[in-house]
């Protein structure tokens, strides 16, 4: 195998408040290779988002990144001078955050926004940059380019405003993109719109990305690998259909079951109990052993590590579940 | 038997556009100020049976949340009857409204706004109770049945004395739960209760809400955009589109043989683990059109794949197609034109 394009290695992340240390990410590691696509899942307060924003060096005071390695090409980001990490985003890892609204700047025009992305990351002249925005904007489905490009954000719907932008994300020809939750504040149809552009774009460019969401079903639909985390911690990782089709943590379990199915209606929905834990106060052992309807002695007194399983998942569990209880 | 909700031709348009002087025109030397208006709802009408499920669903504007808040007096209706248990409700004044209030409740999106944050939990689950005694009810009884109503959401009586922000999302919602519940309602509507809150979770409140209504007979107005989760919870099924009623169903008729290409769209669009549904896609491009211009005709022509002249000339209106499924397209009359 190739070395990966980006290597999270144990990756903790922490945030120094007054009622306590908030560990919201606590020992992450992942790979992305190439072309690949990962959904980062996980319930509120997972830790997920912190994630993204780590890899790009956007976390600030009072958290801090307290341990582990982001090597980008086996370069570590981690403690990168700022001039750096200036070089790296837009350029290299470019992000699509969740609410279209507040990620783009009303009081300048969609063209303005566009053409500073490529200011600071190329050396194109101006007429250049120009046509660039205007074939990055058709790309992305927005007609009549060249006119829209001096509209001002409140002058585009929803959907329109995510594809203005993914195609700002795109422009600087990233090799990762991080999207957060990029189409939780659509609509299904627009949704789906934008997944299919954002997956058709990816290919084409031959691009990585970091998909962070909370719904499973988007990402089994979009990734090529799934990465599940519980309390800032990873609980399990493997390819998509061995994650979703028969996984080996409960916690993934339990998410799964939690989704209503068509094709068994029961009169009750499978639940997790209890509430995700307060993170300053995590119980000794797992984290989800209170909530875990496999808990035994042992979970009380040891944190599991994330080992191999069966085909290509990894989970974080004494007692995995077995193929034959995939659901 | 007459239904437990009997909503006819509700109509609800909003003035929007300012103030005087934002409105302002000079037009052929005339001064105008015109007022525009959202057509929030356009005739929508459907019934819910006691202990029945009806679900709306439909995409943001599409007027499912109005009908809700409409139907719970919230807003005033523009026109159209809103028959509780067979009384016209709609034109009722607030004091009037109160008898009917002990009918009908309602449980909102956001668990973080729709509770006082100054008020205790105790109280906030009272309140409509004491509303509905003019604060006769004896101090005992009522703190009884709080408590008890607390127990059945799944909190304690250690829960009653706190305050809204000390709970986490699924717990608020719980809260709102047994504040509607406080009067005995038979009708609760609730308006996307489940869509704030993390899955796990949202199972949680699901399958509270389901062992209620078998517990107490209740019938639910259940909003939700989500149709994994409607089709959990529902037994009937109503799609909007743009204020308008597009298809009436039961649930497994929508699901199974959706006739409108609005709800074809629905559900080719929705993400799914399991394998696609069995239904021919139907891909949507562009958005919804404003509400302030209504489309000539049928109201979803802009985006259906199948769009002809005569959907630009005429409207159309509901007609059955099944067992106690409705659609209102002109597909139904020339089905050749249905090129899937």
């Amino acid at each position: 195998m190739t070395a990966p394009l980006l290597s999270v290695r144990d990756l903790r992340t922490h945030f120094h408040t007054f009622s306590g240390v908030v560990k919201a990410v606590n020992g992450v590691s992942f790979d992305i290779g190439a072309g690949q696509v990962m959904g980062l899942v996980g319930e509120s307060g997972g830790g997920k988002s912190v994630v993204g924003f780590s890899i790009l060096g956007l976390i600030d005071p009072p958290g801090r990144i307290e341990g582990g390695q982001i090597l980008l090409d086996g370069q570590d980001l981690v403690g990168a001078p700022e001039e750096a990490l200036r070089r790296v985003r837009g350029r290299q890892i470019s992000m699509v955050f969740q609410d279209p609204m507040t990620s783009l700047n009303p009081l300048h025009t969609v063209g303005r926004q566009m053409d500073e992305m490529l200011r600071l990351h190329t050396d194109l002249d101006a007429p250049a940059r120009k046509a660039a925005c205007i074939e990055m904007l058709e790309s992305v489905g927005i007609s009549r380019a060249a006119e829209r490009l001096g509209a001002y954000p409140h002058q585009f719907s929803g959907g329109m405003r995510q594809r203005v932008v993914i195609a700002i994300a795109l422009l600087a020809g990233p090799r990762l993109i991080i999207a957060d939750e990029p189409t939780t504040a659509l609509d299904v149809t627009i949704q789906s719109q934008i997944l299919k552009l954002m997956r058709r774009q990816i290919a084409d460019r031959g691009a990585s990305m970091i998909l962070i969401t909370h719904d499973l079903a988007v990402v089994s639909e979009m990734a090529d690998h799934i990465t599940v985390l519980y309390c800032g911690k990873v609980v399990e990782r493997g390819l998509t259909r061995d994650v979703i089709g028969a996984p080996a943590h409960p916690y993934t379990r339990g998410l799964i079951d939690s989704i209503p199915d068509p094709r068994h209606r029961q009169t009750r929905l499978s639940q997790i109990p209890g509430t995700v834990p307060d993170i300053r106060n995590l119980p000794v052992g797992c984290s989800f052993r209170e909530r875990c309807p496999r808990a035994q002695a042992l979970c009380a007194q040891a944190d599991p590590p994330l080992t191999a399983q069966r085909a290509s998942l990894h989970a974080a569990c004494h007692f995995p579940l077995t193929e034959a209880e995939a659901p | 038997m007459t239904p437990m909700l009997d909503v006819r031709s509700l109509e609800q348009e909003f003035a929007i556009g300012g103030g005087l002087f934002d409105r302002l025109r000079f037009e052929r030397g005339r001064v105008l100020a015109p007022r525009k208006i959202v057509h929030a709802v356009n005739g929508v009408s459907f019934t819910i049976n006691r202990g029945e499920v009806l679900a709306l669903v439909g995409e943001s504007g599409c007027g499912k949340s109005t009908v809700a808040k409409t139907i719970a007096r919230i807003y005033r209706p523009t026109s159209g009857e809103i028959r509780i248990d067979g009384k016209d409700v709609a034109i009722l004044g607030h004091r009037e409204m109160l008898p009917v209030r002990a009918r009908m409740q309602m449980i909102f999106q956001d668990p973080f706004a729709s509770l006082n944050p100054r008020q205790k939990v105790r109280d906030i689950v009272a309140e409509p109770l004491l509303e509905q005694t003019a604060g006769r009810a004896a101090r005992a009884e009522v703190t009884d049945r709080t408590l008890a109503l607390l127990a059945r959401v799944g909190l304690n009586a250690e829960h009653a004395g706190r305050y809204p922000h000390q709970f986490s999302g699924g717990q608020r919602q719980r809260i709102g739960i047994a504040r509607a519940l406080s009067v005995n309602p038979a009708l609760i509507i609730a308006d996307e209760p489940v869509s704030a809150l993390d899955v796990s979770i949202q199972a949680q409140i699901l399958n509270l809400m389901m062992d209620l209504k078998d517990e107490l007979g209740l019938a639910y107005l259940f909003i939700s955009h989500d149709l994994s989760v409607v089709h959990h919870i529902a037994d009937r099924v109503g799609v909007m589109y743009l204020g308008f009623m597009v298809e009436n169903a039961p649930r497994d008729a929508l699901f199974a043989t959706p006739r409108h290409p609005y709800t074809r769209a629905l559900l080719s669009a929705a993400p799914t683990i399991r394998e696609k549904r069995d239904v021919a896609e139907i891909e949507l491009s562009g958005e919804v059109p404003s509400a302030l211009n209504l489309p000539s005709g049928c109201c979803f022509r802009t985006r259906c794949p199948f769009a002809w002249g005569r959907c630009t000339a005429e409207r159309p209106t509901l007609q059955a197609v099944g067992d106690d499924h409705t659609v209102a397209c002109h597909l139904i009359d020339e089905p050749e034109r249905d090129r899937t």
